[in-house]
């Protein structure tokens, strides 16, 4: 984390400069990140593309406003979950939509695709801001001060946002990855 | 340290200052509750890694786009180095230019038309090449002339000394020729003289 903190923090400095190369490199680094981060959030792939192109471009051309350039991976999340939830605002009534359900998968042994789907499935079924304190926690490595800062909320509620999200996750993924075939 | 108060999540998730960890797995010892409760945790943290990621189907497009890249006012004022790079090359023009507006005025050298030079010994050539050839066979005609009219009188020459030697030996031949007949008029007189 530390190195990718200094490679960041180079690459966007240069990019200050005037280098698009070097924000390239950024790009290239965090795309698949971050589209997956919110593809978890918004349910959608072509949202999640457009909004990542968003996400990108506001990056880029706010780039000098990053105080810290070492923070880049926490900064860069912070506009994508400004992002994520203000679609989500606007789109209020599909942005819940109902998951396929589980039950089924839950009968006999799993591999490893329908223990993913099951995971899917299970993100899916969490309220947005508890499956997104697992997606930034579990899948993005962030600590709690950083998730904290992205979230802009205190450490307190992020804590509690991911606790009470792996409580729910405890009961339906445990005894799944149980059963899974490896 | 309860049950209750026992920070297993935070445990999991590498979250805990090391005297806090400490602390926890020493409950967990004692505690085969939480023990079980971690391992459902640790089971649930599992399954959520076997979540494969996702490909986006087209990559982010703008980032090579040019229209974003600085103009060249802005690279060449956003680097120190290029600044004293720049600062150099002025320098050096300077100098260069310095040099050349205070040399000393030189001849002006002809401006060299190697196809217009071409031309004019060309026409002159063809201007002067009659008469040279005219002038070359009037030469050799004359050579020529010369020599034949040697040779006729070396010829006539040659011709009328053998026609005088030829005259000369038939005057010898007439003269032999007579000296006998004399000789034979001499002896038939003797001879009728003496019966």
């Amino acid at each position: 984390m530390i190195l990718r903190e200094v490679e960041d923090r180079d690459l966007v400095l240069r990019a200050r400069r005037g280098e698009v190369d070097a924000y390239n490199v950024l790009v290239s680094r965090w795309e698949r990140r971050v589209f997956n981060y919110l593809l978890r959030i918004v349910n959608d792939r072509q949202d999640s593309e457009d909004l990542s192109q968003e996400v990108f471009l506001k990056a880029y051309l706010s780039l000098k406003k990053l105080v810290e350039p070492s923070r880049f991976a926490p900064w860069l999340f912070r506009i994508a979950h400004n992002e994520a939830f203000s679609l989500m605002r606007r789109r209020r009534p599909e942005a819940e939509a109902e998951p396929e359900a589980t039950g089924q998968l839950t009968a006999s042994r799993m591999y490893p695709q329908e223990l993913s789907l099951a995971v899917a499935a299970a993100l899916a079924r969490l309220p947005a801001e508890q499956r997104e304190a697992v997606l930034l926690k579990v899948y993005q490595g962030f600590k709690f001060e950083e998730m904290a800062e992205i979230l802009e909320c205190p450490v307190s509620t992020v804590k509690s946002r991911l606790y009470t999200a792996l409580d729910r996750l405890k009961d339906v993924l445990a005894p799944l990855s149980e059963r899974s075939v490896s | 340290m309860n049950c209750n108060h026992a920070d297993l999540k935070g445990y999991l998730l590498g979250e805990l200052p090391p005297d806090e960890r400490r602390q926890v797995e020493e409950h967990l010892k004692v505690s085969p509750a939480c023990q079980e409760d971690l391992d459902r945790l640790r089971l649930t943290h599992t399954a959520l890694l076997a979540l494969r990621d996702e490909e986006p189907s087209r990559r982010i497009a703008f980032v090579s786009d040019k229209v974003l890249a600085p103009n060249w006012r802005q690279r060449f004022w956003s680097a120190a180095p290029r600044l004293g790079f720049a600062s150099a090359a002025l320098l050096a023009v300077a100098i260069v230019s310095h040099g050349w507006l205070t040399r000393p005025p030189q001849p002006a050298t002809p401006t060299l038309d190697a196809a217009a030079l071409e031309r004019q010994v060309q026409a002159e050539v063809q201007r002067r090449l009659p008469a040279a050839v005219a002038q070359a066979v009037a030469e050799s005609e004359a050579r020529q002339t010369r020599k034949m009219a040697e040779v006729l009188k070396a010829a006539e020459e040659r011709l009328s000394l053998e026609t005088r030697g030829q005259l000369v030996a038939v005057q010898e031949a007439f003269d032999l020729l007579n000296k006998r007949m004399n000789i034979m008029y001499v002896a038939s007189s003797e001879v009728g003289g003496a019966r």
